[in-house]
């Protein structure tokens, strides 16, 4: 809508790029980390610049709260529409980043890392030994068997126990 | 009675918070809710079809009207996929007794009750709230095979899920921006004047890539074949089969009713041809059951893409038909691949083991190809019509692309037949070949025969399809029904 009502159309431009920058930067991360954990926090990232621009869209500069209404009679109010759905959106995803941490423990649990190349490799790996099919080596791979290294420290013993 | 329409989405989401709960204290009592519960959302739902209301009508939630309130827009897409939903849940209800039962069942069952809603909310951001809840519970029941592969698989399909609900938050942000509303009659009365920009096309796309995560949409699906390979059949069944398309759902309802840009089918139907290409070339080279299956569902969703793309709701027909058929073929094939996963040269004689296990396979791939008979032949047929009345040169690449994919696909699934009907190894005693458990045989079966009597009743059944995908393409008539007070809408 018209932002033309704003006290401070300078402040808003600084708090959507401010946005806008959190998702790049979220996005960016997603794309540039190799561990998986910094991944997560990356997509947090994301998430609050999403957020952000979700009030931003409702805000109003001049105006108040909606819940304050009995306070005699305010000119304006503040879109309350957006402010319902980001608080939605935040438990949604404080929802799915906690469901996101266990899965990562259980990960370091089975294989002992966290980097993405190698728990790729070692996904693929298990796809491949329970499929009973030889694993899908690049072309350009060295030929060969290349084993994966061992899974360091005392969790290689509970690896197949538990399955 | 319309109002029953919401205990669909209700009761399931009612059961799923209680099972755990109940089945400590009774677990007899407990195993018979779940199936209970759908059963009786299959009847509510069937009833409403068969002269319960007059379709279609809209159903404002807690006596708010649209647009400020949220409402259930059922017409007869809606219902047949909420449908849908309700009888997949049954026929691929998590059985299996362990100890985690008490958790798969609310898992599933919460699933069930967010793809319902999912088919039938009329509120752009409900949707959102849906189609998040229901990747939460798809998270909990792929990891709920609870090997490493699993748990990885599930983390990768989270990060990519995450990503697109971002991005689809982010849309619907522009969205509420230029409109102020999120109501999909409210935006689609207000899309002329307030959407028809190039920020609108930016809510669309970012929308079109978050939501198709889940769709399988070419670049955000490379969870599909580690998922599909790790999850269990049953549930590998339900997502390909059904999930994927209640996404595609909501990407119709906002190009019906909201947006109209021709670059916004053009960026869809690049996507779609990309999807089909990628998809049926990695089926093709796929040395596992499931991958295989994984990859060919791709390239099938791919198809629907393009039929989506088709302007002016000329491809409604050909999506719903696709779309029907590759839920009914994939769900099938799935289930086979419950006996039969693992690496293809295992099934080397395996139709000796089991005869109706493989002559179902051969029906399911001569349907998924086009076999005249078969209501494959008359899904692709719609579409390559629709396509060749088209002249952009665009949708000429799609339709070359679309033909060429059917011999990819002739080629990797009669490859799996051919090794079906080989005599075995001579070292292979009968019976160490693998064979679907009977369960399995018997849900894929189910499909078969709804395959079959398909092909009987093909004319009544394309009438039926005609008319419900005339009526969900009628813009003029959603915003009638669900009638949003404020006409010009200002917030």
């Amino acid at each position: 809508m018209n932002p033309g009502t704003l006290v401070s159309p300078d402040l808003e431009l600084i708090l959507y790029a401010t946005a806008m920058g959190l998702i790049t930067i979220g996005l960016a991360g997603l794309v540039l980390s190799r561990h998986l954990f910094r991944m997560v926090l990356a997509l947090a990232i994301a998430e609050a610049g999403a957020n952000l621009m979700l009030v931003l869209a409702g805000y109003r500069w001049d105006a108040v709260a909606p819940i304050l209404m009995s306070l005699g009679q305010p000119p304006r109010m503040v879109d309350p529409v957006p402010q319902a759905m980001v608080l939605t959106a935040i438990v949604i995803g404080v929802g799915v980043q906690a469901l996101a941490i266990s899965m990562l423990i259980r990960i370091r649990q089975r294989y002992g890392t966290l980097e993405r190349g190698e728990v790729a490799e070692r996904m693929d790996a298990e796809i491949a030994t329970t499929a009973g099919i030889p694993r899908d080596v690049s072309q350009e791979g060295p030929l060969g068997e290349r084993p994966l290294p061992p899974i360091p420290g005392s969790t290689a013993q509970t690896r197949g126990g538990d399955a | 009675m319309s109002g029953m329409i919401v205990l669909p989405i209700v009761l399931p989401l009612l059961g799923a918070f209680l099972l755990p709960v109940l089945m400590r204290a009774s677990l007899g009592l407990g195993l018979w809710i779940g199936p209970a519960i759908l059963v009786y959302g299959c009847w509510i739902l069937g009833s409403q079809w068969y002269g319960g209301a007059t379709l279609p009508f809209s159903l404002a939630i807690g006596g708010f009207a649209p647009p400020l309130g949220i409402n259930l827009y059922v017409d007869q897409l809606a219902l047949l996929f909420a449908f849908a939903t309700q009888l997949l849940g049954l026929l691929f209800w998590p059985f299996k007794l362990d100890a985690e039962t008490p958790r798969r069942q609310a898992l599933m069952l919460l699933l069930v009750a967010a793809s319902t809603g999912l088919a039938l909310s009329g509120d752009l951001f409900n949707l959102y709230v849906f189609y998040e809840l229901v990747a939460v519970a798809t998270f909990g029941l792929v990891a709920a095979s609870a090997t490493g592969a699993a748990y990885a698989a599930t983390i990768r399909y989270l990060i990519l899920s995450g990503i697109g609900s971002v991005l689809t938050l982010l849309g619907i942000t522009l969205i509420y921006n230029q409109a102020g509303t999120l109501n999909l009659a409210h935006l689609a009365q207000l899309a002329p004047e307030r959407l028809d920009n190039s920020l609108g096309l930016s809510a669309f796309l970012a929308i079109l890539i978050g939501v198709g995560v889940k769709a399988e949409l070419f670049p955000v699906n490379t969870w599909v074949p580690e998922v599909y390979a790790t999850a269990g059949s049953r549930l590998s069944a339900f997502l390909a089969g059904l999930v994927s398309k209640l996404a595609m759902l909501i990407i119709l309802r906002l190009l019906v009713l909201v947006f109209h840009q021709p670059e916004a089918i053009q960026v869809m139907l690049v996507l779609g041809i990309l999807g089909v290409v990628s998809g049926e070339l990695a089926a093709w080279r796929a040395k596992d059951m499931r991958r295989m299956l994984a990859f060919s569902s791709i390239g099938q969703l791919g198809m629907i893409f393009i039929a989506l793309a088709i302007p002016d709701g000329g491809g409604l027909l050909a999506v719903l038909a696709l779309a029907l058929h590759h839920l009914v073929i994939k769900s099938g094939l799935f289930m086979l691949a419950d006996g039969w996963g693992g690496s293809l040269e295992r099934l080397r004689g395996a139709a000796k083991a089991s005869p109706l296990a493989a002559a179902l396979f051969v029906l399911f791939s001569l349907s998924l190809i086009g076999m005249p008979p078969l209501p494959g032949f008359w899904a692709k047929f719609t579409l390559i019509t629709e396509l060749a009345a088209q002249n952009s040169p665009l949708y000429l690449i799609g339709l070359t692309v679309f033909l060429l994919s059917t011999v990819v696909e002739a080629a990797y699934l009669f490859r799996v037949a051919a090794l079906l009907y080989r005599p075995a190894d001579a070292e292979t005693r009968p019976e160490q070949l693998p064979r679907p458990g009977g369960l399995a045989l018997t849900t894929a079966s189910l499909f078969g025969a709804g395959l079959l009597a398909a092909t009987l009743f093909v004319t009544p059944l394309g009438d039926l399809l005609i008319h419900v995908s005339g009526q969900s393409g009628n813009a003029a008539l959603y915003i009638d029904t669900v009638s949003p007070g404020i006409p010009g809408g200002s917030r």
